[in-house]
């Protein structure tokens, strides 16, 4: 509880590389608690193997009286206890002589949950408080003097962990125990409602009244000490930050968690215990005070399983309030259609394109400009054309002069260039035809 | 009883109160106030005389049991009744003696909706349970019968929790309220159940069932208070009472009721409705 927080994961790793396991029968049990009891009434601190198995005698004798080989199944008992560490060797002699044995904490720890001596009451709880008010006191006036990081260790977050950190927990640890006698309480007024109906109203009310007192007291000396406790808490928190002291303002702080959650746990059970105590109380005077032979279950029985005429219980139904408002009818919408289109088209008449009669034009336009050589002409009707297509068209250009103009060409035939990438024959238009 | 105690001197003292209006609406839709109401409780404990007087005059008693609970009867005309469906009834019963069982009491009178059927289970037997709860089937499979049952069970939890009988805690938890001692109501006093229940039934707490009624009223189980048919008002059933009969079409249907389709059919029926538009 009040060591320093450790992270979850490597907690849980550690415990369980270390594989736990308990494997307790009611004989183990039991054999664990009369060690116990017997250690305390005899005032020994530890057993002989002896001292072990007649232990263990009078145990199985009460718990299986009729069971044989009791020194062998001691032998079993005890190897068990060992196995699980709740019984430990004591005296570390080996082999030399016969050991010694005393219940381990995990032990312990196991038989003070049966015996429930840890319940919180109003007068342990005020003893715990008590001690605790001295005990952060002392610590308080020692925060006040201390000067050294030494000081501080040792008078201040020593005691935190140690003295005060046991004396919350022991308020926590009886919590749980008063916690549990609750759960029996709440079985027991079962249990005795079930075993004498009318005859177990008495108890059962001084049962309720008993602990909502408990609870009621417990409460009211958790709220009045508690608000002291976290006063001087907080005063050797302020001390231990201005110091400045870490761990001793950690130490603090837990503190003053555990005592915030020890509060909150009164305020929790006595709401929970107060609902449990009004329905309670309210079956008591209803149901049990009312029906003192307990008939009505048994015709209600009867009812439910057919016998009589049936029924219908009547119950109100208005009908739930309508609020008015306006409202916008709402619009056919047209359904989405595709618009018709016919399939097969009329024949149409189109221009038609004479691509020679332009060529035509084309030319007869560069005769009448004066051309008078073919290259002339092609340099003018191929002048717009793609590169790609001046070479055919200079070909269909000089048939188109042959038709259109009269042309001569002399002995020598010269070639003449017609822009970067042509060249043609060249021929001398002499007269046009037209 | 002294309804000057806390300043209600008059009636309008008492519909100025804050829980007022919320008290007034559960009540006419038969919800059941108890102690755990604290706010409502007082109220009424402290506003009885007027409260009693005001829904007089709407043709309802205002009840008050001696087990701690208060609820609306409809004696007249002027405020809708119905009475419970078969399924509500075995549940409702179940519940009661339940409440009545001390084994309860250990957790405070918290219970398990396995609880309720192992309850039904043990008076009736699985096989009335599985009839019950399957009443227009000739023949079923068992595991879709037993299942039928079980939803059957819970939907009529939800419907005695909106009627206050029972507390939803979560999805399989639930807590009894003393109303449920209404279920008991026939055999709680000394004289014959015949009797007892006669005289419920005169006084309008209770209307008899006849054979095979009861399979009808279970089936309107899922929106008898959601509205769907209050418009048309009271109308008399076979012993006579006032009630909202389901019609023809809902009585064939024994399909689990889906709430929020019927919710959603009920706004939908409210835009449609002529009337909103004049």
């Amino acid at each position: 509880m009040t060591t320093p927080r450790r992270n979850v994961e490597q907690v849980i790793a550690a415990i369980a590389g270390r594989q736990p396991a308990l494997e307790l029968g009611p004989v183990d049990i039991c054999f664990l608690i009369a060690l116990h009891v017997r250690a305390e009434g005899a005032n020994l601190t530890s057993f002989t193997e002896q001292q072990l198995e007649d232990v263990f005698a009078h145990a199985s004798s009460i718990v299986q009286p009729e069971a044989d080989q009791v020194r062998r199944r001691a032998t079993h008992a005890i190897q068990r206890l060992r196995a699980q560490r709740l019984l430990a060797r004591v005296d570390g002699q080996g082999v030399v002589r016969t050991g010694e044995f005393a219940l381990s904490r995990l032990g312990t720890a196991i038989v003070e949950f049966y015996l429930e001596e840890d319940v919180l009451t109003c007068a342990s709880l005020t003893l715990l408080t008590s001690s605790l008010r001295t005990a952060l006191a002392e610590v308080l006036a020692t925060a006040r003097a201390a000067t050294t990081p030494e000081q501080w260790r040792d008078g201040v977050v020593g005691p935190l962990e140690i003295t005060i950190a046991e004396l919350v927990a022991g308020i926590e640890r009886r919590q749980r125990g008063l916690d549990l006698q609750q759960e029996d309480f709440q079985a027991e007024i079962r249990r005795l409602l079930e075993a004498d109906w009318f005859g177990a109203l008495d108890r059962c009310q001084a049962l309720l009244e008993s602990t909502s007192a408990t609870l009621r007291e417990l409460n009211e000396v958790l709220l009045r000490d508690s608000s002291v406790l976290l006063a001087q808490l907080q005063d050797i928190e302020d001390l231990a930050v201005a110091a400045p002291h870490a761990e001793a303002e950690g130490a603090a702080h837990r503190l003053m968690d555990q005592i915030d959650r020890s509060v909150a746990w009164g305020t929790a059970r006595q709401r929970a215990w107060s609902e449990y105590f009004q329905y309670v109380h309210r079956y008591l005077r209803d149901v049990v005070r009312l029906d003192p032979t307990r008939a009505l279950t048994q015709r209600l029985r009867d009812q439910l399983a057919g016998t009589g005429a049936r029924f219908a219980l009547t119950h109100a139904a208005a009908p739930p309030l309508r609020i008015l408002r306006t409202v916008t009818p709402v619009r056919d919408k047209p359904p989405v259609v595709r618009p018709r289109q016919p399939r097969e088209h009329d024949p149409t008449t189109e221009p038609t394109v004479d691509p020679q009669a332009l060529l035509d034009d084309k030319v007869r336009r560069a005769l009448d400009d004066g051309s008078l050589a073919l290259s002339s002409v092609t340099a003018v009707v191929t002048a717009e054309l793609p590169e790609g297509e001046r070479f055919v068209e200079a070909g269909r250009v000089a048939h188109t002069v042959a038709q259109l103009a009269r042309v001569e060409s002399g002995p020598e035939r010269p070639w003449v260039p017609v822009g970067d990438d042509l060249e043609v024959e060249e021929w001398r238009v002499t007269r046009s035809r037209r | 009883m002294s309804g000057e105690r806390r300043g209600y001197a008059q009636l309008q003292d008492v519909v100025l109160d804050p829980s007022f209006p919320e008290l007034d609406l559960a009540l006419r839709r038969g919800r059941h106030a108890d102690r755990d109401d604290l706010a409502w409780y007082t109220l009424l404990i402290e506003a009885q005389d007027h409260l009693e007087t005001f829904y007089r005059r709407y043709g309802c008693e205002l009840i008050h049991k001696p087990d701690g609970y208060f609820y609306l009867l409809p004696t007249g005309e002027k405020l809708s009744r119905r009475q419970l469906g078969a399924g509500d009834m075995l549940v409702g019963q179940a519940l009661a003696l339940l409440y009545l069982d001390p084994s309860t009491i250990e957790q405070g009178g918290r219970i398990t909706t396995e609880a309720v059927i192992a309850q039904l289970v043990v008076v009736l037997g699985s096989d009335a349970l599985i009839r019950a709860f399957n009443p227009k089937r000739k023949r079923y499979d068992e595991r879709v019968a037993q299942k039928t049952a079980r939803a059957r069970v819970a939907e009529a939890i939800r419907h005695l929790a909106t009627l206050g009988f029972v507390d939803l805690v979560d999805d399989a938890q639930l807590r009894l309220r003393p109303a449920l001692l209404r279920f008991a109501e026939p055999v709680r006093g000394l004289s014959a159940p015949a009797e007892a229940l006669a005289k419920l039934v005169a006084e309008g707490e209770v209307a008899l069932v006849t054979e095979g009624e009861g399979e009808d009223h279970e089936s309107d189980d899922g929106d008898r208070d959601l509205g769907s048919d209050e418009d048309d008002g009271p109308r008399a059933n076979p012993s006579g009472e006032s009630s909202e009969s389901p019609g023809e079409d809902e009585l064939l249907d024994d399909r689990p009721v889906d709430f929020d389709r019927v919710l959603f059919d009920e706004v939908s029926a409210t835009d449609d409705d002529e009337d909103l538009d004049t």
